[in-house]
C-alpha cells in the first residue's frame, strides 16, 4: 500500500464539532461527531492525543521515541491514520506557515 | 441474550412546535387517554380541584437531568434534543450543560424558529455542540407552505446565525413528492450556507406522514431522478459538504436496517417520560406497554423492560427473516412500518419483496404511478400541536 501522502509540516487537529473524549464504560478513546461515534484503536489514540498544535514529523518523533519501533514503519502507520480521519473530516491538515 | 450497550438517546423535550409540517414524526393523538381536553393539572396546580396525576404533563427540568444522568451511566454517548420544538421549553440551556456535564455530546435538532442571539449564545455557552437545522425547500413559498406557517426566512436568519457563532451545522432536508424536483437547489442552498452536512432524507410514513402518505409519496420517475442528482452531489461535495441521501424505502426491494437492530443502540425519551426503543412506536404499535422515567430507572428500562426485549436479536423472527442470511445486516427491517402495514408489528417488513405482505406496498405504488398525479397540490391535512397536558410544562 502506497503511503498517503501528507507533509511533514503540517498541522493536524480536530475538525470543528469533533470531541476526543474517553468513553466511561471502556476506557478507550472515541471520537464524538454530529449523529456519530467513532472507537479508536490504539494507534489512532496515541496520534490523536498528540494532535496539540505539533506537525505530523514532531509527532512522529514523540511516538518514537515513546515506543521502539520501527521509525519508517511508525510514519507509515501516522500517515495512514491521519489520513483516513481526514478522509472521514474528522480531522484537518493545516499547513505550518 | 447479552444485552447491548445503547450510545444515542433522542430526547424529545416537547410536543410544542410552531410548524405544522404534514410529514412530522410525532405521534397523531398523544397515548393514555386522558391527554385529550379536560383540566391539564401541573405538578405545581396539584391539591386544586381534579386530581389528576402529574405524570401526563412535559417531564421537568430536574426530571430531564436525572434522565441525562442516567442515560450517561448506561454507556450513552450523544444526546439529541428534538421535539416538537426544543426551544419551546426555556430550560433548553440548562439541559444541555447537565448533558455537557455527563460528557454527551450534544445535538440540537431545531426549527430554528426562536433562535436569536441571546438564545444561540446561551445555548453554545452551555457546550451545544452541534446544530440540525431543518428545511422544508430552498424556495419560500414552496417551504412556507409545507410548514404551514411564515418560517423560511426565520431558518435563514437562524443558519447565519449559527454559522457566526461557529457551531457545526447541518441541515435536514425531509424530501417528498411536493420538493423532491428541487434537490439540486435544496444542495445549492446548504451549500450557499456553508453547511457541514445535509440530510436529504425521504420522507418515512409514520406519525402524520402516514395519514398523508398519498400526498406525499413520490412518483418512481421522480425517485430516479432525485438519486442521480444526490450521487453526482455526493461525488461533487466530497471532502467539503457530507451528503447523506436516504432513499424512500417503499421503492426499495431490501428494508431499511431500521435502528441497528431494536434495542441496540439507540432509546427515546418523550416529552411525558416514556421511554421508546423508536420514537414511532407509540403511535404505530398501540400493543406495546412503555415504561416511564417516572416509575422505573433507565437502566431497568434499556435491560428488563418487555418493551426493549420484544423484538431484541433474532429470537422473535418469523420466515422469511428467520433462516434469511440478512437478518443480522437489515434485521427484518422496520417494526413500525410492519404494523402500519400488515397490523403485526412481529412481520417482516413489508418492503422486504420476501415478505409475503409485499403486495400491499407494490399495490401503493402502483396507485400512484399508473395515473401520477398531473397537479403537485398540497392536499394534506397539517400537524397540530397535541391539545393536551403533554403541552404544557
Amino acid at each position: 500500500m502506497q503511503t498517503p501522502t501528507i507533509a511533514s509540516s503540517a498541522q493536524p487537529t480536530l475538525t470543528r464539532g469533533v470531541r476526543l473524549q474517553t468513553d466511561s464504560k471502556t476506557g478507550n478513546s472515541v471520537l464524538l461527531f454530529p449523529e456519530g461515534v467513532l472507537e479508536l484503536n490504539e494507534t489512532a489514540h496515541e496520534i490523536l492525543s498528540r494532535c496539540d498544535g505539533r506537525t505530523v514529523s514532531e509527532i512522529i518523533q514523540a511516538l518514537a521515541e515513546e515506543y521502539n519501533v520501527d521509525l519508517e514503519m511508525l510514519a507509515t502507520d501516522v500517515r495512514e491514520t491521519l489520513a483516513d480521519l481526514q478522509r472521514r473530516k474528522l480531522i484537518e491538515l493545516a499547513e505550518l506557515t | 441474550m447479552t444485552i447491548p450497550r445503547p450510545y444515542a438517546l433522542l430526547a424529545e423535550i416537547t410536543y410544542r412546535c410552531p410548524l405544522h409540517c404534514p410529514y412530522c414524526s410525532n405521534p397523531i393523538t398523544v397515548r393514555n387517554g386522558n391527554l385529550k381536553g379536560g383540566t391539564p393539572v401541573t405538578p405545581g396546580k396539584m391539591g386544586s380541584q381534579e386530581l389528576a396525576p402529574p405524570c401526563h404533563a412535559e417531564l421537568s427540568t430536574d426530571e430531564w437531568k436525572r434522565v441525562i444522568r442516567e442515560a450517561a451511566d448506561l454507556g450513552i454517548l450523544q444526546i439529541g434534543f428534538s421535539g416538537g420544538e426544543p426551544l419551546a421549553r426555556r430550560d433548553l440551556p440548562d439541559l444541555i450543560r447537565a448533558a455537557r456535564e455527563a460528557s454527551l455530546y450534544t445535538n440540537l435538532i431545531t426549527s430554528g424558529i426562536g433562535l436569536d442571539d441571546d438564545r444561540l449564545y446561551a445555548l453554545r455557552d452551555a457546550g451545544l455542540d452541534s446544530v440540525q437545522l431543518s428545511f422544508q425547500s430552498d424556495n419560500t413559498d414552496l417551504a412556507d407552505e409545507i410548514a404551514g406557517t411564515r418560517a423560511h426566512q426565520r431558518k435563514l436568519d437562524a443558519a447565519a446565525k449559527i454559522r457566526a457563532a461557529g457551531i457545526p451545522l447541518s441541515l435536514n432536508f425531509v424530501i417528498h413528492r411536493r420538493n423532491i424536483d428541487r434537490l439540486a437547489q435544496m444542495i445549492a442552498l446548504a451549500e450557499f450556507l456553508q453547511a457541514e452536512r445535509v440530510e436529504l432524507a425521504n420522507v418515512q410514513f409514520y406519525g402524520w406522514a402516514f395519514l398523508n402518505r398519498a400526498a406525499l409519496l413520490p412518483t418512481r420517475e421522480q425517485v430516479v431522478r432525485a438519486r442521480e442528482i444526490a450521487t453526482a452531489a455526493k461525488a461533487r461535495l466530497a471532502g467539503k459538504i457530507d451528503i447523506f441521501y436516504v432513499l424512500p424505502d417503499y421503492y426499495e426491494t431490501r428494508p431499511k436496517p431500521c435502528l441497528n437492530g431494536w434495542g441496540q443502540r439507540y432509546l427515546t425519551v418523550n416529552p411525558i417520560g416514556e421511554v421508546l426503543p423508536c420514537p414511532t412506536a407509540s403511535s404505530a404499535i398501540p400493543d406495546l406497554h412503555f415504561e416511564n422515567v417516572r416509575a422505573r430507572e433507565l437502566d431497568w428500562i434499556w435491560r428488563e423492560s418487555e418493551s426493549f426485549n420484544r423484538f431484541r436479536g433474532t429470537e422473535w423472527m418469523p420466515e422469511p427473516c428467520r433462516s434469511c442470511p440478512q437478518r443480522e445486516i437489515d434485521f427484518g427491517g422496520c417494526r413500525c412500518q410492519a404494523a402500519l402495514l400488515t397490523g403485526n408489528a412481529a412481520n417482516t417488513d413489508p418492503v422486504c419483496t420476501l415478505s409475503p405482505n409485499r403486495a400491499r406496498v407494490d399495490a401503493v405504488l402502483r396507485d400512484l404511478n399508473s395515473s401520477p398525479p398531473k397537479a403537485f397540490g398540497g392536499d394534506w391535512t397539517y400537524r397540530m400541536n397535541p391539545k393536551s397536558a403533554a403541552t404544557l410544562q
